[in-house]
């Protein structure tokens, strides 16, 4: 048998070679397991450890990567939201201020207020007119009153299809019959201009003089004219100037005309009405009900 | 094909099956890039070189688990042993044969390696098989179809067997 196999190996040199090899791996695999791992830690140092480490250290390069780059896109991600919260933010408390400010008309002055979004304010340094978003198919007229939480911004001067144009208290043309809240005294505000045509402020003419009138009091509008309703705010007197026949009264806008956003169009005012009266109240009730906390009782059931 | 482009060939494809095939993987199988290089560098330099060079080379691989060192040494000893010796036999410079032969050593090395590493298991050696090794053996192979179309625009002799026309 042994020389069988002597004669084989001779004659087929390559046969030779895989027994040697499978008799040494055999070997191999029959080692006790210290000298495994010594001839294991031996035949890993030249080649596969250091290829080991740098595939380790390849995979990692590559994960930060992709980490990075995630993380760059959710930053990038949350900064778009941050900025959208922020914008959604301010609307929320514009929109605070409106409801108050609608909440806040006497019962029998409950106006029709048409909502409308500025879109565009031609004119230089002087604002002349200001471009809404409605317009007559809205059952928006010329002369309307346009008011913001704030106060009285101006009148519709003209009405297209879908977009109408107001006519702000800066206009030169601009003129509102006011009353001072505290102490009646009537006139009329109208825009005042400085040499080189730059706005300067808003002046209360036609006043008697030794009128009661004091710096801080708030200007209302009037309702004479028949263009703006009663007790509408337009701002506060800034400077008495006493003259022997009139008084100049130096008036202060409460809404700033160049930051507006949304405004109301006044369309008249609504008839009172019983049954809208019961909605408004219930739906109110319905909310204050969806804003306090809800799951008490939840809570409680086990 | 001298021994010393040999071993190199033999390194770069240890370096290539331990840091490329991972990156690589198909369906959870690698190419078996050693496998590939005892081949087709067994072509060039003979079957008895290519024995030794699959041993040294499984116990290379053995010595990243050495509970089973020697394992990957017979396993590769003996697939290379059988493709060279087959391919010496065959029409070797045809693209089938090699393909067919690259196909049959991984899978005769996979059969090796699970018949002992997995004895007694007929279940997980059947699934590991089919599941992997069949696949790994198409990637494999194809990776070979890519080797023997370089071959032929280098015109290496030793794969193709005709010098070019």
């Amino acid at each position: 048998m042994l020389s069988l196999l002597t004669r084989l190996l001779r004659g087929n040199r390559d046969f030779a070679t895989l027994v040697i090899c499978v008799v040494l791996a055999t070997v191999a695999l029959s080692l006790p397991p210290a000298a495994k791992t010594v001839v294991s830690s031996v035949m890993a140092a030249p080649i596969l450890r250091p290829v080991k480490r740098i595939a380790v250290a390849t995979d990692g390069l590559t994960r930060i990567r992709s980490e990075n780059a995630r993380l760059r896109s959710l930053v990038m991600r949350l900064i778009e939201e941050r900025a959208s919260l922020v914008s959604l933010g301010h609307e929320n408390d514009r929109l605070r201020e409106l409801t108050n400010f609608i909440v806040g008309f006497a019962e029998e002055e409950r106006f029709d207020l048409l909502p409308a979004t500025v879109v565009g304010m031609p004119g230089g340094r002087i604002i002349e007119a200001i471009e809404i978003d409605a317009g007559a198919a809205s059952g928006i007229e010329p002369g309307m009153p346009v008011i913001v939480p704030d106060g009285l911004i101006g009148k519709i001067s003209r009405a297209l299809e879908t977009r109408s144009l107001i006519e702000p208290l800066s206009s030169a043309s601009s003129a509102v019959a006011v009353t001072i809240e505290r102490s009646r005294v009537r006139g009329i505000v109208r825009p005042r201009y400085g040499g080189s045509a730059e706005l300067l402020d808003w002046q209360m003419d036609y006043v008697p003089a030794r009128s009661d009138i004091r710096t801080g009091d708030r200007v209302i509008t009037s309702g004479l004219g028949g263009v703006y309703p009663a007790g509408l705010i337009v701002g506060d007197v800034t400077a008495v100037d006493e003259g022997p026949l009139t008084m100049t009264i130096h008036v202060s806008i409460a809404a700033g005309l160049s930051t507006i956003e949304q405004v109301f169009v006044l369309r008249g005012l609504v008839p009172p009405s019983p049954e809208r009266d019961a909605m408004m109240q219930t739906l109110l009730k319905e909310f204050l009900a969806e804003d306090a906390p809800s799951d008490v009782s939840d809570r409680e059931t086990p | 094909m001298k021994i010393r482009t040999f071993v190199v060939l033999c390194t770069a494809a240890l370096i290539l099956d331990a840091a490329l095939a991972p990156e690589i993987e198909i369906l959870g199988a690698r190419p078996d890039f050693l496998v590939l290089v005892l081949i087709y560098g067994g072509l060039g330099i003979g079957v008895n070189v290519s024995v030794i060079a699959g041993f040294f080379m499984g116990l290379m691989v053995d010595s990243e688990l050495p509970e089973y060192l020697g394992l990957n040494a017979l396993a590769l000893a003996i697939t290379a042993f059988v493709a060279a010796s087959l391919l010496d036999r065959l029409v070797k410079s045809h693209v089938l044969v090699q393909c067919c032969v690259v196909f049959g050593a991984i899978v005769l090395r996979d059969t090796i390696f699970y018949t002992a590493y997995y004895r007694g298991s007929i279940d997980i050696f059947g699934h590991l098989l089919l599941r992997y090794s069949l696949v790994g053996a198409a990637y494999t192979v194809a990776i070979g179809l890519v080797i023997h179309v370089i071959a032929r625009l280098a015109n290496w002799r030793a794969i193709t067997g005709a010098p070019r026309r």
